[in-house]
């Protein structure tokens, strides 16, 4: 028996041996991938957040294309060098990669006009050409007069966004109002490092130059156009680094930068500038170490969560543990009682075998013999029959099988009554009681009967021959009834004191080592409980055990 | 007896929550505000036996010619969706009417048709030329003088208009700076007035055969404008004048010295408008003068004891007289008041016989409209300033809310009478405030002048003021005030929303000018002369550029602070509309709150009808948001 217990110890170490081990090696496989899966994660946000620091970037632009170039129709013609001026240095000021500006003063008309564009009847050529910009000098700021030509060839970009005026113009539908966007892009140009813009008349006005383009109006009608040119310096774009920690530097580079000496120990990635800055890109690049620490900001949170839930699975494993322990315990204090049951009925039934044995083998029987096993068997027969009523009573009232009588009871004459039944079984017992307060009390007469035979038996028990005493006090304090039944016995330890009411336990010693079960003081809990009552012990050892009772009071 | 009294006052309750329920007023549809009439134009042939109209049936508008003795009429036109624009009799039995070809550039084709429908002749085809009648008698049975542009966008020419044929023959050609022609009562050229765009001069000729002969020069900020000749002496003509003097009067002038010779009716405090001429009497009837409302000051007795009459039979009203016949005796015409949209009768002088034609708009009771009271307060620089306040119905002149409308400009003004905008806003719970802020005409010129240049200067300081003063009589709750414009009030509208910060819970604006370089852009040919009048009234793009700009909202977006609702009509060629596009853009962009209605039509002249519901759906429901419920 004994054997067999370690080997189950033994399986359970084994057990639980490998059951850390695995879950080791989870946890460490599982930190493992997390680690991994940082890396992954902040190499994909390296390669796809530049979307949005371009993004960010650029913004200004798009305002200044969407919001700003379309102020300069607002002035429908009318702008001068001087509203012009203004109008740059408000663009410069908000807009710093706007570099230079060059303004034409334009006329479109039926005159051919020496330098500018002529269509069929349609000319279109600037009047006075002006350059603005905080590095253009004060004398150079007028290019071009048409009195004073000076050296200044018109140029490309008048030219070309005259030509797109023009065949737009030709296919100008003029049963239609064209869209803004429609008129946006006809009336701009956009190339590397530079924007011309020419202000957007009203759709009469179009109407009337698309007329001009055939024939000679009269009056020959005079139409004020404003073209502007914006220089842009892409390297003036601010760059907002909307993820610092992602990105350690941020350069704007030509489209065509690819630097030799790319070490292992940066990571980089691109992306092209849109529009006019198309010749150009924001080049991203990182040093291994530098993204270290977002992996790390990424992977600690990560290993802190596997950490927790592995905390948790252990605490589960070891609670699991425990309650196994507590339940090998129960099955050990089960195993004794069968034990010592047995042992109980074991004793009655070879004393009533004995008994048959020597009635059956005596040819006759005198009339004492006679009288005297038929005594001994009466006797191991009620023996056997109490064990078995208490065993049965015991496992009803746990499961609550059995009801609760309600009877009136007189306590002086109950009390009297198990005084007498106890005084005739041990005549050497010192039984005294005391009531004050009532005289009688409702309650179930056979469970409070066994109540007290049992504390009464037990007071008999474990008091040393000279000193066997019991004084039971019945009292009403407080509307509660209260038994008290003082012994002078033994005592009970106070390292054993909570355990004396748990089922099956015996305190070892001289006093049970027969006719005990370790029954008797949890069926006496059990029967307060089930009478909706308390019971609790003190106890000093050798001078003896008082244990209390309180019961309701139900008058 | 306590249960008895509890009874009483449960049953005083009840009758006053009904008489509440009763006091509300109620809530019209917006269509009845507007609906148009389907006879509109009466008119009366020169003999006064006929009368016509332009009838409306289905979507179908055509001439209708009634005998307003046996009242037997039939239709004599049959346009389909081509509308009428304008018609007159030239005879008593020819009629001449303008066929609309494109409302929006104002063209259309011109029609001679006999009062029988039989005869139709085009005279004139669209062509993009205009064509305006100098003087509605036929001369020699057969020619009509007109002036038209079509030899020159820019100027009219006057031409000699055979009705028989349509021929057309020039008869007197425009040197390129004149821009009116006066015919004589027997429908001789002799009066023509140039302009070199800020000057008028006013050219005369004793007989056809002369040459014009400058007589007077004055300023467009001057007002001088013929009446008619004098019958009696071939060289006088009246006129109403503010030469040298503030306010305008009717004058005797003398062509031949180019001097007033006398006053007929003037007044330091009244600004003449207008005066009436009867061809019959050969005497000036009456003039014109403009206070609160306009009122009539009669030259001669028996014209006197005409309106006298007309009184007596349309006590309480306005009358207005539309047309009337050759003798003088049949007439057409038109009452009114601020609460109730008239009718409109024929009168026989003869008699004194009034007889109703029809209702100007049967929808509107006079019991649920509101009255329109004049009100002036002073601006902060000492100028009286006029106006008109319509309380809602019903509702104490306490902490209302307001919509502010300023009307549209330049040289408008707003007169007492009925006004359907004005009545649906009070109809929807607003105090309605109208304000003739400087610059609107009636007041003299003075005033007139006092508003140049000034838009979102001291126009707008009027405004304000305005609002101010209705704020201090406690009329107005300072934090609902709105205002809605159409036109420059639109511009008035916006512009109030940035300059005077705070003030205004929300701004509407219709057809709105928001660029004032647009708005001097989109001045057509034919008005170029004029062109350094309107750069003096609005402002000189080339050397203003600066106040120009600081004036105009579409240059001023980062400003705005409070909801704004923006309606434009995409075809209005006055407007750029994709500059309205782009400020609403701009404001959207600063997460301001726009609402914007676009539509094809035409929501000012009324003729959409479901583009004008769309409209004012959608403003009750933009001020019941951000001004009621506020």
């Amino acid at each position: 028996m004994t054997l067999g217990k370690k080997g189950g110890y033994r399986k359970n170490f084994l057990l639980i041996l490998t059951f850390i081990g695995l879950m080791s090696v989870l946890f460490l496989l599982s930190l493992g991938l997390a680690y991994r899966f940082s890396t992954k994660y902040v190499e994909n946000d390296f390669a796809s957040e530049k979307v949005n620091v371009l993004e960010q970037s650029i913004k200004p632009y798009n305002d200044f294309f969407q919001k700003k170039l379309p102020e300069v129709s607002y002035y429908n013609g009318y702008l001068d060098s001087a509203t012009a001026s203004h109008f740059v240095d408000t663009v410069q000021l908000e807009y710093p990669f706007v570099s230079k500006v060059i303004f034409y003063d334009s006329e479109v008309g039926n005159t051919p006009v020496s330098d500018g564009l002529n269509i069929g009847k349609f000319s279109f050529g600037p009047k006075n050409i002006y350059q603005f910009g905080s590095l253009v000098p004060n004398d150079s700021i007028q290019l071009f007069s048409r009195k004073n030509k000076r050296s200044f060839v018109v140029g490309d970009d008048f030219n070309a966004l005259a030509l797109k005026l023009v065949s737009y113009l030709e296919s100008l539908d003029t049963t239609h109002v064209p869209s803004q966007d429609e008129l946006f892009s006809a009336f701009s140009n956009v190339r590397s490092n530079k924007i011309t813009y020419l202000n957007i008349p009203r759709i009469e006005d179009l109407k009337i130059y698309k007329e001009m383009i055939r024939k000679n109006l009269d009056p020959k009608p005079v139409y004020q156009q404003d073209m502007l040119s914006f220089q842009l310096d892409p390297y003036k774009i601010k760059i907002i680094n909307s993820r610092p920690k992602l990105y350690q530097f941020i350069k704007i580079q030509p489209l065509t930068y690819d630097p030799l000496e790319t070490s292992e120990a940066y990571l980089s990635t691109e992306i092209t500038l849109p529009g006019p800055f198309s010749d150009f890109k924001l080049y991203f690049m990182s040093s291994k170490s530098f993204l270290d620490k977002e992996i790390r900001s990424y992977f600690w949170p990560i290993a802190l969560a596997i950490l927790v839930f592995y905390s948790i699975l252990v605490l589960v494993a070891f609670l699991i543990y425990r309650n196994l322990n507590i339940n090998q315990k129960m099955f050990k204090l089960q195993y004794d009682f069968v034990n010592n049951l047995t042992h109980e009925f074991k004793t009655p039934v070879s004393v009533i075998k004995i008994a048959g044995n020597n009635i059956k083998s005596a040819a006759s029987l005198t009339e004492r013999e006679l009288g005297m096993y038929g005594r001994i068997l009466d006797e191991e027969a009620d023996k056997l029959n109490g064990l078995m009523n208490k065993l049965l009573a015991f496992t009803q009232i746990e499961n609550k099988a059995i009801e609760l009588n309600r009877d009136e009871i007189n306590v002086h004459d109950f009390i009297e009554s198990t005084v007498e039944s106890h005084r005739l079984k041990h005549p050497d017992f010192n039984l005294s009681y005391e009531v004050s307060g009532f005289k009688t009390f409702i309650t179930d007469p056979v469970l409070l009967g066994s109540l007290f035979d049992n504390l009464a038996e037990n007071a008999y028990k474990y008091s040393p021959a000279e000193r066997k005493k019991l004084h039971i006090s019945a009292r009403l304090i407080k509307g509660k009834v209260v038994f008290r039944f003082t012994d002078q016995g033994i005592g009970i330890p106070a390292s054993e004191i909570n355990n004396i009411f748990k089922k099956f336990f015996r305190i070892q010693n001289q006093y049970n080592q027969n006719g005990s079960v370790g029954l008797g003081l949890a069926f006496c809990k059990e029967l307060v409980n089930f009478m909706k009552g308390e019971i609790t012990v003190k106890s000093r050892v050798n001078k003896g055990t008082e244990f209390k009772i309180v019961l309701p009071y139900n008058d | 007896m306590i249960g008895f009294k509890r009874y009483i006052f449960l049953i005083v309750m009840a009758l006053c929550s009904a008489c509440q329920q009763n006091e509300k007023a109620r809530t019209i549809p917006v269509d009845d505000f507007f609906k148009s009439q389907d006879k509109i134009a009466y008119r009366l042939s020169p003999d006064g036996k006929y009368l016509s109209y332009l009838k409306l049936q289905g979507t179908e508008q055509n001439i209708y010619i009634e005998d307003i003795a046996t009242g037997a009429g039939k239709n004599v036109t049959s346009l389909g969706d081509k509308r009428i624009v304008f018609y007159f009799w030239v005879s008593n039995n020819e009629l001449i009417y303008y066929k609309e070809v494109d409302a929006a550039k104002s063209q259309s084709d011109v029609f001679i048709i006999d009062k029988n429908g039989g005869h139709q002749r085009q005279l004139l085809s669209s062509d993009k030329s205009r064509l305006k009648v100098l003087d509605d008698q036929l001369i020699d049975n057969k020619y009509l003088l007109v002036s038209s542009n079509k030899r020159d966008s820019t100027v009219f020419d006057v031409y000699r208009l055979n009705v028989r044929n349509g021929n057309m023959e020039m008869a007197a050609r425009n040197p390129g700076n004149i821009v009116d022609w006066r015919t004589d009562a027997d429908g001789k050229l002799r009066l023509a007035m140039s302009s070199d765009g800020v000057n008028t001069t006013i050219l005369y000729r004793n007989q056809e055969s002369e040459a014009f002969r400058p007589v007077l020069t004055s300023n467009f900020k001057d007002t001088f404008r013929p009446i008619a000749f004098s019958h009696s002496k071939p060289n006088i003509i009246y006129a109403i004048s503010n030469v040298n003097r503030d306010k305008s009067a009717l004058v005797e002038f003398d062509c031949n010295t180019g001097k007033e010779l006398k006053n007929m009716y003037c007044n330091d405090t009244l600004n003449i408008t207008d005066a009436q001429y009867s061809r019959k009497k050969q005497k000036m009837s009456f003039v014109v003068f403009e206070t609160w409302k306009k009122e009539k000051h009669f030259l001669n007795d028996s014209v006197k004891l005409f309106y006298d009459n007309l009184d007596k039979l349309l006590p309480k009203t306005e009358t207005r007289i539309f047309d009337k016949d050759n003798a003088e005796n049949v007439f057409i015409l038109r009452s009114f008041t601020d609460r109730n949209p008239g009718s409109y009768y024929l009168y026989f002088a003869n008699t004194g016989q009034l007889r109703k034609l029809s209702d100007f708009n049967s929808s509107i009771h006079e019991a649920e409209m509101c009255e329109m009271k004049p009100v002036s307060f002073t601006s902060r620089d000492g100028l009286t300033i006029h106006g008109y306040l319509t309380l809602p119905l019903h509702q104490k002149a306490e902490h209302l809310p307001v919509v502010v409308l300023p009307h549209d400009g330049p040289g408008d003004r707003n007169l007492w009478g009925y006004n359907p905008e004005v009545q649906f806003l009070a109809n929807r719970g607003y105090a309605v405030f109208q304000i003739n802020y400087r610059g609107s005409s009636g007041y003299g010129k003075k005033f007139v002048a006092a508003g140049f240049k000034e838009w979102g200067g001291k126009i707008q300081d009027d405004i304000y003021d305005g609002v101010q003063w209705l704020i201090s009589r406690n009329i107005a709750d300072p934090k609902r005030v709105g205002i809605y414009g159409t036109g420059f009030g639109g511009f008035i509208a916006l512009n109030g929303l940035y300059l005077n910060q705070g003030t205004y819970a929300c701004a509407a604006s219709n057809a709105g000018v928001i660029n004032l370089f647009t708005y001097l852009k989109s001045i057509p040919p034919y008005q170029k002369p004029n062109l350094q009048m309107f750069y003096e009234i609005i402002g000189n793009p080339l050397t203003e550029v600066d106040r120009m700009r600081q004036a105009s909202p579409l240059f001023q977006t980062d400003k705005f602070n409070a909801p704004v609702f923006v309606a434009q009509n995409i075809k209005d060629p006055g407007n750029n509309s994709g500059e309205t596009i782009q400020f609403v853009k701009n404001l959207k962009k600063r997460g301001i709150s726009v609402t914007y209605l676009e539509n094809e039509g035409d929501t000012i002249f009324g003729k959409n009808q479901e583009s004008r519901r769309k409209f004012y759906t959608t403003l009750e429901e933009f001020l019941n948001i951000n001004l009621k419920r506020k």
